[in-house]
């Protein structure tokens, strides 16, 4: 049995997708900016930690792969943005523990 | 539902790769480990290379080991590695830095052995297969800055870097040039092509050979150490350290003022220092503001992280930058006009090139190769498997407590052998040696348990997604997103 297409599923999977730099899951450190659901086509918006990040290709690599994982989905759109950059204060509180931030 | 910006970068999907193949950087990387392991087998087992002060050919041919093998080497295979990646741009072309590989190891392998026999003429040989080398390598990284949409003090740095590495490898070829003799220049007539080569050379040769030739040394060293790897690490610290802390530049203006300070310096440095010029003092200060500021800003940096704890990479590396304070010292006493030249002056002119090779910029690589190496493997190993399974972390592919030894006995060895080269003393300095072998061997472990990854990836099945309780879409930033 499935679950239905939702951003909080999405969500849920996307904290499957590590920056193994920092070792933490990207929905935790606040990198993903949006998530946009089209029938089985689901678009995400997200950032880096930091422009030129060696780690750019396979993250982005790792969310397109977590999502096509599911059985609901067909086609993931995934968009690196810079605007707004990120800051330490999108993170949630687990993402702070994780990454000794303060 | 959220709305969905625009990407800043590449419109209509994600950013471009930017990445060479890692195995390019891999087999700079891991030839230059090798030529660092051989040299400090050879301080070990002639001790007298450091303790006294003779410029012979053995120290010449140490000098260049560590010089060539060991650090251009690494920093050649780190910058196909990390220019494209943190300029982000694409690596102009891989063949041609394939084809360097080549040249350099030749090259500096023959220099070496060359220097060793005391042969300059087979030195000169194979000096022109290293510089063929570096010539391919500021091309190719010279046509990649040219793709850089957005320039900034990292590219500064990087193109000034390469500037004074070709003006480097020129004046170490130019005072090869004079010490080598031109018989067939008797022979050969003027007007045939190897009788105009033969003839330029040793036209050259005179022209060089009127120079002071230790003055002319000390400057194309200074070239290459101050001009390219200080230079290189000022500008790869800019870049890494603020990526590595979660930290940013904190003033454009004060990167850029020192970057300036440093090429002024160097360029007005290495004319004095050849014609040992009183004025040297005046550029060693100017140095010293380039590196004064330097410090102020990276101080800044790591104020401004947001990251708590400093891993051991980033340690070494600071480790590395924090020993400029006593090679800076060592500078200003040498470049103070009419020092006298004694034994203990040349002492510490030999304490003066090891910590500035082995000190500064070695400890700040082997700190750097706790970080490189392991997202290269991560990189080819894990990569395709992100998202898919559990891939571990960086930090999980090599051991810190090993890396802790490494970091610690390297700082003994470093200590022990300044004591032994103060003191002219050979025990002493292989001693200090032995420990820095130690040190590299633990780096060498932690190599091999890195690589070990690409034997046997540890990957396993995702575990079903955990069920946080509360709101999911509260873990999405809120952002205001109008461009």
């Amino acid at each position: 049995m499935t679950s239905a297409l939702t951003e909080e599923r999405i969500l849920e999977v996307l904290q499957e997708v590590i920056d193994p730099e920092i070792d933490c899951n990207i929905v935790d450190l606040g990198l993903i900016y949006a998530v946009a659901i089209e029938g089985a086509k689901v678009t995400v918006s997200m950032t880096l930690t930091t422009r030129g990040c060696p780690m750019h290709e396979s993250i982005a690599y790792g969310v397109r792969m977590a999502l096509l994982n599911l059985p609901e989905v067909e086609e993931v759109e995934v968009h690196v943005v810079w605007d707004p950059p990120w800051h330490p204060s999108m993170m949630t509180d687990e993402g702070r523990r994780r990454t000794g931030a303060w | 539902m959220s709305r969905v910006p625009e990407p800043a970068t590449a419109p209509g999907g994600p950013a471009v790769v930017n990445a060479p193949s890692v195995l390019l950087p891999f087999r700079f990387i891991l030839t230059g480990v090798v030529a660092f392991v051989i040299g400090l087998v050879l301080l070990a087992l002639r001790p007298d290379i450091l303790a006294s002060y003779h410029y012979n050919q053995y120290v010449i041919a140490a000098t260049h080991l560590f010089v060539l093998g060991w650090i251009t080497t690494v920093i050649m295979g780190a910058m196909y590695q990390l220019v494209p990646v943190a300029l982000e741009t694409k690596l102009y072309s891989e063949r041609m830095a394939r084809w360097q590989f080549v040249f350099h190891l030749v090259g500096f392998v023959g220099m070496v052995w060359m220097f060793w026999t005391w042969n300059m003429k087979q030195v000169a040989h194979f000096g022109s297969a290293l510089a063929v080398g570096v010539l391919l390598f500021v091309y190719n990284l010279s046509r990649t800055l040219l793709r850089v949409e957005k320039w900034s003090v990292v590219a500064t740095a990087v193109a000034s870097s390469l500037l004074w590495l070709g003006l480097a490898v020129t004046a170490g070829l130019l005072i090869t040039a004079g010490k080598c003799s031109y018989e067939s220049a008797e022979t050969l007539a003027p007007s045939s092509f190897w009788g105009v080569v033969i003839h330029g050379l040793s036209n050259v040769a005179t022209l060089a050979a009127r120079f002071d030739q230790i003055g002319a040394m000390h400057a194309h060293a200074h070239l290459g150490a101050v001009g390219f790897f200080l230079m290189m690490l000022v500008g790869i610290s800019y870049k890494l350290i603020p990526m590595f802390t979660l930290s940013e530049l904190q003033n454009v203006w004060r990167a850029r003022f020192s970057l300036i300070c440093l090429n002024c310096g160097l360029a007005g440095g290495f004319f004095a220092i050849l014609i040992r010029s009183p004025l040297k003092l005046g550029f060693t200060f100017l140095i010293l503001g380039g590196i004064i500021l330097y410090g102020f800003e990276l101080n800044a940096i790591l104020k401004a992280r947001r990251r708590k704890t400093l891993d051991w990479g980033v340690k070494g590396f600071l480790s590395g930058v924090t020993a400029l304070v006593p090679v800076s010292a060592l500078a200003m006493i040498l470049s103070c006009p009419n020092l006298p030249l004694n034994s203990f002056t040349g002492q510490l002119e030999n304490l003066y090139g090891f910590l500035g090779l082995l000190g500064v910029i070695s400890f700040a690589m082997v700190g750097m190769l706790h970080k490189i190496v392991p997202f290269l493997v991560w990189f080819a190993t894990y990569s395709p498997h992100i998202g898919r399974s559990k891939v571990p972390a960086l930090s999980d592919l090599y051991s810190i407590r090993l890396q802790v030894v490494c970091h610690w006995s390297y700082v003994t060895g470093l200590v022990v052998c300044s004591a032994g080269i103060l003191l002219s003393h050979h025990l002493t300095v292989r001693l200090g040696a032995v420990t820095l072998l130690f040190s590299a061997f633990a780096l060498i472990a932690n190599l091999l348990l890195m690589l070990r990854h690409r034997l046997s990836p540890r990957i396993s099945a995702l575990p079903e997604p955990a069920k946080r309780p509360g709101n999911q879409a509260a873990l999405i930033p809120q952002l205001s997103l109008s461009k």
